[in-house]
């Protein structure tokens, strides 16, 4: 249990950072003035927390419209997928909740713990462990709840890159230091998606990876050859495997394929197509029947069938506005581990949407990757929501003094809030953040 | 970063920001892919997601029944089971080629079996991986209980993995209890559920309804199986007379050798379409791509040359008009008149005739005097008034309009002359029938009603066909003169005395018309279309009867050949109606035994024994199909009740014999699938 038990842990943690050079100030009365708050006492971001609830619960609408059909089929329950996904959102919403009331820096030190757990998740995955389905190993079975740990790896390898940009600093620009140890662990979990095999987690994993290099300060030579080396394998990797090249195929000539191979991606498109502008309204649409996993990977081709051109404009606004209230809890955050961890997040939040949504308007191959927060699945939502609880933590901590956001140097302020989380961590009575608990949720 | 080095924070900020840009014109980028998809071409994806979503749910709703005034079935859907399967379903967890080759493999020898299919067909059905896909229609009950075993298979087996993607469903299947009862008006149905011909094609909108919107909410998702039924359509016709124009259309064909034949049997005041017949006919029931020419519905498809039944509306548009006066006397030029050098000839021999005798001998002489008389404006006039040169407007598929003018230019004198008679002009028997209507009713000609009531599932009535007069074509006391003139027709001296019916007064025109032969382009000498058109009783007309016989080979004149088929079918179709005789009282005691007729109407509809007997479906074992129905007792039952009761259940009755049921076959409380064949054994009760 790597609780912060210890306040001394985490401040040396913080001054061993080489930028963590503002010195330490008693703590300020501040605190005692927010009587609730069990961490620093500023509220979260309402927009984002507001747009946040209202995404999983649209979720839950378009999961129920899009599943009870294949709910009423295969499971002669129409309410199967309901239930499931109404329970997977009440713990969501707790786990965002929640995780917006811990201090983020308590991750800090769970920081491997976290890498290490779901590096262990992902080997077990594929070394039989593992539970398969959709022709791909991709979940782990714990009793009755199925995990799927490169959901997961999403999430740790922004959780690790976060601490460890923040702990490098200024080295982040040299190669050695800054730039090849970091594509080698994400290389190492990208290696060990693509064994289950999960094409698409490994490339939101790798431009996860280059973009938080890219923020942090790396050098964009380096990131350019990373990615044509990375394109190169992933040319090799598609042409490896058939089904990959079948996709592909399908992709290239949909109208030719749509009897066989490219009927997913037809038919989606057709969902989208025939929505029009208005959409048929939530629960009208007739395309459910025909499109395989409509209510996972595809369901934003149920919202534009049934919601149409209003709706997916809707539903691109709010993961824009999600993404950059993420953005602005990342520039100004209180320190570089929560900018890079709330950037991180964000752009996590932002890359899988758009991937998603591509895939669906057949913009790209079909990869099998959800629409963070409006997909089925437990693993998925859970992941999400408690990536979003992390960001709300740290919007929580953005500054007071709002005439002190643009100063140039340090100010007491930050230090206060530093000191003062240090504080309310012996206060309070430990909520261990293990990795293992974020899993056994999802 | 508060604590970085400004420069460098102002670095992140800068980088995070033109992250968030690219992040950002991604999303646009599927904006405006959204935009055309959605928007630009959204109206012909949504036409193939409609198209798809159709042919998924085979949403056609139960196709509606078209019966007679009395809610007699003539056209009912009935449903039978049929097999479908969604391939994509049935390899459901099934991964990779090889496996899924095998899955369907299997799926096809487990199949094939118990529904006799060949399982290399079967195979390569399965190999299209269709998401749907019929693998057989009409299914017998051992085969739904074959497959349901194979569904679920755990009732036997407990080990036994279930078959994925089949369902069966209820497929509608066109039934015609009346079988060639009104056939070429009613036409058929193609496999699909579309309309083809007759009034199933012109109604086909009607009768399929419309597909409502499947709703999704609950388990029926995948069935909508309350899609909504098919508009009712209640006819005009009356089963009882048009089974009697039908009996004895078929004796004339016999009798006759005529090459085909039309009756139209009319209300006078309402227009409403009593019968209508057509033969040769034939049985939609067990429909066989033949000529077309049994198909056609002839009444209102056949365009000929109608001859002398010309005159009465010639006479009426003369009388009106007022250059006929009722008793002037007109010389006939003794049967032989030359006009422009055309040469016309009467049969009989004849002096000076009033208009009743020219009428009742059906002298052309003396009728082309009057219509010069008259001049071509206005017997064109009065024709067209008549309803001729138009369609009557009947709901069915390729009615003719005739053709009065077959230059397209105004009647040079010759041509109005023989116009006046019936000759160089094309006529329906249906226009025969609508304009010898307006005669019989005081001068109105009326829309014709073949459809009285259009209902909905409920019931309830949609739309109904009120009479409605088309035009006043003559003043009412015109109308009564040419209607008592026409009484001498079947009086002794006329052409038509074997139209005449004992008690009833008969008004009415003979015909015999030479056709033209197409290969020399002029009048044949032997090929005849003999016709008789009229109504009664004629100073209270109930029915216009029009019975055109085309190229009879035994016999020739209309009066000869279709004065009695007028007769006959006149007779029955008063009696039906409960029309008293005025005189006759020979006949009374058959109108205390009125209820015989239609009685011995119904006993005509009963088929004769089928020369194949099909084997009865044994059902006693398996368990009961869904949408299975218990036969019921019909044990002493007349055919007719016995058949209504057994459409009703959507069984399909096999006839054998007349009379009074005494044996089916499966008994009495037998359950069975919808759609399976009872066959019942009649004997004429002792």
């Amino acid at each position: 249990m790597m609780a912060f038990r210890n306040v001394r842990v985490t401040r040396e943690t913080f001054e061993a950072a080489p930028l963590d050079v503002a010195p330490l100030v008693p703590k300020v009365s501040k605190t005692a003035a927010a009587p609730v708050a069990t961490s620093p006492s500023g509220p979260v971001d309402p927009v984002l927390a507001a747009a946040l609830v209202f995404v999983i619960f649209f979720g839950v609408v378009m999961v129920y419209s899009a599943s009870n059909v294949l709910g009423a089929t295969r499971h002669h329950d129409p309410e199967f997928f309901l239930t499931r996904q109404l329970m997977y959102a009440g713990g969501a919403l707790a786990l965002l909740f929640g995780l917006s009331r811990i201090d983020y820096h308590r991750l800090y030190k769970a920081t491997y713990a976290v890498l290490l757990g779901t590096g262990g998740l992902l080997t077990a995955c594929i070394a039989g462990l593992g539970h398969s389905g959709g022709g791909a190993t991709r979940w782990i079975a714990i009793g009755p709840v199925h995990i799927q740990p490169a959901e997961i790896a999403k999430l740790a390898i922004v959780v690790w890159l976060a601490y460890s940009l923040a702990k490098k600093a200024e080295a982040v620009k040299s190669f050695t230091v800054g730039f090849l140890p970091h594509l080698l662990v994400a290389g190492l979990f990208m290696v060990l998606c693509m064994k289950q095999p999960d094409f698409g987690s490994a490339v939101v994993l790798l431009l996860l990876t280059f973009a938080m290099l890219f923020v942090a300060g790396a050098r964009v030579g380096y990131i350019l050859g990373a990615a044509i080396l990375g394109s190169l394998f992933a040319v090799v990797s598609v042409l490896s495997k058939s089904y990959r090249m079948q996709r592909y195929e399908a992709w290239m000539h949909l109208e030719q394929n749509r009897q066989g191979i490219g009927y997913q991606p037809y038919q989606s498109v057709m969902s989208y197509g025939s929505g029009g502008f208005f959409g048929h309204g939530i629960g009208r649409g007739t395309q459910t029947m025909f499109l395989p996993e409509a209510h996972t990977d595809f369901i934003s081709a149920i919202i534009g069938e049934e919601l149409g051109y209003i709706g997916i404009c809707g539903l691109i606004l709010l993961y824009l506005l999600i993404v950059a209230r993420g953005v602005r809890t990342a520039l100004r955050a209180p320190d570089d581990y929560g900018a890079y961890l709330a950037y991180g997040i964000s752009f996590l939040f932002g890359i899988q949407a758009v991937f998603n949504l591509c895939v669906a308007l057949s913009l790209l191959p079909t990869k099998g990757l959800t629409l963070p927060f409006l997909s089925f699945g437990g693993s998925s939502l859970l992941v999400n929501a408690a990536a979003a609880g992390i960001l709300l933590n740290i919007s929580r901590q953005g500054p007071i003094e709002v005439a002190l956001e643009d100063a140039p140097t340090p100010r007491p302020t930050e230090v206060r809030r530093r000191g003062k989380s240090a504080d309310v961590d012996v206060l309070e009575p430990e909520p261990s953040l293990e990795p293992g608990d974020v899993e056994a949720l999802s | 970063m508060r604590n970085l080095d400004p420069n460098r924070a102002k670095w992140i900020r800068f980088r995070m920001g033109a992250l968030l840009v690219l992040v950002a014109s991604g999303f646009g980028a599927l904006a405006s892919t959204a935009w055309r998809v959605q928007v630009e071409e959204g109206h012909a994806w949504r036409a193939a997601a409609e198209a798809q979503s159709k042919r998924k749910l085979h949403v056609a709703p139960k196709r509606g029944t078209i019966s007679d005034r009395h809610g007699t079935p003539f056209a009912v859907s009935i449903e039978v089971p049929s097999l479908s399967v969604d391939v994509a379903e049935l390899l459901h967890g099934v991964e990779g080629q090889e496996a899924q080759a095998q899955a369907l493999m299997d799926a096809a020898r487990t199949l094939a079996k118990p529904l006799a299919l060949d399982e290399h067909d079967l195979y390569q059905k399965l190999s299209k991986k269709k998401r749907f896909q019929w693998i057989k229609r009409r299914l017998s009950a051992e085969e739904v209980a074959a497959v349901q075993a194979l569904v679920d298979p755990r009732k036997t087996d407990p080990n036994a993995k279930p078959l994925k993607g089949l369902s069966i469903d209820g497929e509608g299947q066109r039934y015609y209890p009346a079988r060639t009862l009104l056939g070429p008006v009613l036409g058929r149905v193609a496999p699909d559920g579309s309309g083809q011909e007759g009034l199933e094609l012109a109604l086909d909108e009607e009768l399929q309804g419309h597909a409502v919107e499947a709703s999704k909410g609950g388990d029926d998702g995948a069935h909508a199986e309350d899609a909504a039924t098919g508009h009712g359509i209640e006819l005009a016709i009356d089963e009882g007379i048009q089974h009697v124009a039908e009996r004895e259309i078929e004796a004339a064909l016999k009798t006759y050798e005529t090459r085909g034949a039309s009756i139209v049997v009319l209300d006078p005041e309402t227009g409403e379409i009593l019968a209508l017949a057509s033969a040769p006919g034939f049985n939609p029931n067990d429909f066989i791509p033949t000529k077309d020419d049994t198909r056609l519905n002839h009444a209102v498809v056949d365009r000929f040359e109608p001859g002398s039944v010309m005159k009465v509306f010639t006479f009426a548009a003369a009388l009106s008009k007022g250059v006929l006066a009722e008793n002037e006397k007109i010389y006939c030029e003794h049967g032989y008149y030359e006009l422009a050098g055309a040469k016309i000839h009467d049969t009989h021999e004849n002096d000076l005739l009033t208009p009743t005798q020219i009428l009742a001998k059906s002298s052309n002489i003396g009728t082309l005097k009057i219509a010069l008389r008259l001049g071509e404006p206005e017997l064109y006039g009065a024709f067209r008034r008549f309803g001729f040169g138009e369609p009557t407007g009947l709901p069915v598929p390729g009615e003719s309009g005739g053709i009065l003018r077959p230059r397209g230019r105004p009647w040079v004198e010759v041509e109005t002359a023989t116009a006046s008679f019936g000759q160089g002009i094309g006529v329906t028997t249906m226009q025969l029938a609508m304009a010898m209507g307006a005669i019989a009713n005081g001068g109105k000609l009326m829309e014709p009603i073949l459809v009285r009531r259009v209902t909905d599932a409920r019931g309830q009535t949609l739309r109904e066909n009120v009479p409605h007069v088309r035009r006043e074509v003559v003043p009412r006391s015109v109308a009564k003169t040419v209607a008592e003139m026409l009484t001498a027709v079947v009086e002794d001296g006329g052409t038509g005395v074997e139209a005449a019916i004992p008690g009833y007064r008969v008004a009415g025109k003979t015909a015999t018309a030479q056709k033209a032969d197409p290969a020399t382009g002029r009048y044949s000498e032997d090929k005849y279309i003999a016709s008789f058109v009229g109504f009664v009783p004629a100073d209270k007309p109930k029915v216009v009867v029009a019975v055109v016989l085309d190229e009879p080979m035994i016999g020739r004149y209309g009066g000869d050949l279709a004065g009695p088929v007028f007769r006959r079918v006149a007779e029955s179709s008063l009696r039906y109606l409960g029309v008293t005789p005025f005189k006759g009282s020979a006949k009374l005691a058959d109108i205390s035994r009125k209820d015989d007729v239609a009685d011995r109407a119904l006993d005509a509809l009963r088929p004769s024994p089928p020369s194949t007997l099909a084997p009865p479906t044994d059902t006693s074992f398996g368990p009961p199909a869904p949408g299975a129905s218990e036969v019921p007792d019909l044990t002493s039952l007349p055919a007719r009740e016995a058949l209504l009761r057994l459409t009703k259940l959507g069984l399909l009755p096999e006839m054998e014999g007349t009379g009074r049921l005494v044996r089916q076959q499966p008994a009495a409380g037998t359950r069975v699938p919808k759609g399976s064949k009872v066959h019942l054994v009649f004997e004429p009760g002792s």
